[in-house]
């Protein structure tokens, strides 16, 4: 009888030990970025090497909220400027919930960001499941009017796709361009993610079985998606690196599955911001909070 | 008995591993494509008189166009506004007597029911379905000439059946409510026709 209870024991602190592990290991990431967090009010820090000649940029997600939490990190995006002076700024979509007025694209779009148009940082925007199809025209966007385009910075090419409406047309359009782009880094932006942790929508697996193949046809290194209000820096997967960068002005606090094994860091306590650095074969990126703590940063070899 | 008991532990102790693993390669792993829709001479007609529709309807659109102010690749919200109220109201005054029906008619219809009935089946394509039914369309009534709410999400369209349903010129769009399955002016938002409980 003994005996029994000695196996019961050993049995459940097993179990518990193996089933508790990786929770305990998010709780703990979790609270350490908490207390960073609370830490956030002291000087900038910047991670990117800011060389000279680098293509430098942003990237926002899922911001058309129109909230002061949306203005925070506007704000802290022009501080950073004042470091690192990016050029441009890519949208992950869902630039504008609700209403799409005259007033809205004020206070959901140029209001928050005032400072950094006045400083003729250029916007680069995708299409969202919450943006209507005339966002392209709006000149502040730079969509030149269509649903996907490309532009290209020295040795780096974009392509905001639409990931609403994924049809033939399009996927050949992508595939067309890629076949003869001759910028060394290919990245690829949109709203929905083919990876992704959260709760709320996660891995976009149609959307993947399209996309994936032709990222990996022609060299496309690096995807930054939003939908889901996180951040999330995605395992390599096949050597592509996925970004979910879609709490720009919509948090979902606690919407990570620490247990989904995609997750290389996340972090959904804060809004939050990024910034690129293409320098050569290297990439850098930093993930900024709403307060201005680092969240994340490092950096991708093309190679 | 000693051994047995043993034998039982490891099982035990292994299957919230395995199931992980499970989980983690389901979750991972690329969906099957969805088997090929068989198009028959019937269906082929229905797409044709499909076809003919939505030509008929953009000949319209473009005259309701010419109505609306110019829109250019660098316009204002304010300059976005007029153009949408005109090309709206242009629209709905054109198509004034428009039905159910016109578009989505019953052998187009159940042609597009046999394409999503075979698109949506099988436990793989189950994630296609949450991704429609958790779309936020509060607030759209289904109504022909009547706008899509702009307060509601659109749902995202899977890549994989917008290659198997008739195509549409740019201006045209596919899109869910539900269940019911919606054909939309992609600049006005009008609802040109729709679907009740198109998807299986």
């Amino acid at each position: 009888m003994r005996r029994i209870h000695i196996h019961h024991l050993l049995f459940a602190f097993l179990v518990s030990a193996i089933l508790l592990i990786p929770a305990t290991a998010q709780k703990l990431n979790d609270h350490s970025t908490a207390a960073a967090n609370n830490r956030a009010s002291g000087p900038l820090k910047l991670t990117l090497p800011n060389k000279e000649g680098s293509v430098r940029f942003a990237v926002i997600g899922d911001t058309g909220s129109g909230t002061n939490k949306q203005r925070d990190v506007g704000d802290m995006m022009i501080k950073y400027h004042s470091l690192f002076p990016f050029e441009f700024v890519l949208m992950m979509g869902d630039n504008m919930y609700g209403g799409e007025a005259p007033q809205d694209f004020e206070k959901k779009f140029a209001e928050p960001y005032r400072a950094l148009l006045n400083n003729k940082v250029k916007f680069y925007a995708t299409l969202g499941n919450h943006d209507q199809a005339l966002q392209v025209n709006y000149t502040n966007f730079n969509m030149d009017g269509k649903e996907y385009y490309r532009f290209k910075k020295d040795n780096v090419a974009f392509y905001s796709l639409n990931s609403n409406y994924m049809e033939k047309k399009q996927v050949k359009w992508l595939e067309d361009e890629l076949a003869r782009e001759t910028a060394e880094w290919k990245v690829c932006f949109f709203h929905h993610p083919p990876y992704s942790s959260a709760k709320k929508h996660g891995s976009d697996g149609q959307l993947r079985e399209v996309l994936e193949p032709i990222f990996l046809k022609y060299g496309v290194k690096l995807v930054l998606t939003g939908h889901d209000h996180v951040y999330e820096r995605i395992k390599p997967q096949k050597g592509v690196y996925y970004f979910v960068s879609g709490a720009g002005g919509k948090l979902r606090t606690g919407d990570i599955d620490g247990n989904t094994g995609l997750s290389e860091k996340s972090y959904d306590r804060d809004l939050h911001f990024m910034l690129f650095e293409a320098a050569g074969d290297e990439m850098y990126f930093q993930a900024i909070s709403r307060t201005g703590e680092t969240i994340d940063s490092g950096v991708i070899n093309r190679k | 008995m000693k051994r047995k008991r043993y034998i039982f532990l490891s099982v035990l102790l292994c299957a919230p591993i395995w199931g992980s693993v499970i989980a983690l390669a389901q979750s991972t792993q690329n969906a099957a494509l969805a088997p090929p829709v068989v198009v028959s001479p019937a269906d082929k007609a229905a797409i044709e008189t499909f076809d003919k529709q939505v030509k008929d309807y953009i000949e319209l659109r473009n005259k309701a166009k010419e109505t609306a102010p110019k829109l250019s690749k660098e316009s204002t919200p304010e300059q976005i506004q007029a153009y949408k109220t005109a090309l709206t109201l242009s629209l709905r005054n054109a198509r004034a007597n428009a039905k159910r029906g016109e578009f989505f008619r019953p052998e187009t219809a159940d042609f597009i029911r046999r394409t999503l009935k075979i698109e949506f089946q099988g436990k793989d394509r189950q994630e296609l379905r949450d991704q429609i039914f958790e779309t936020e369309t509060q607030g759209v009534v289904l109504r022909v000439n009547h706008p899509y709410a702009q307060s509601a999400e659109l749902s995202e369209m899977p890549a994989t059946l917008l290659t198997k349903l008739p195509k549409l010129p740019k201006d045209l769009r596919y899109r869910f409510v539900g269940k019911n399955m919606l054909l939309v002016d992609r600049e006005s938002d009008l609802i040109l026709d729709y679907m009740p409980e198109a998807l299986p």
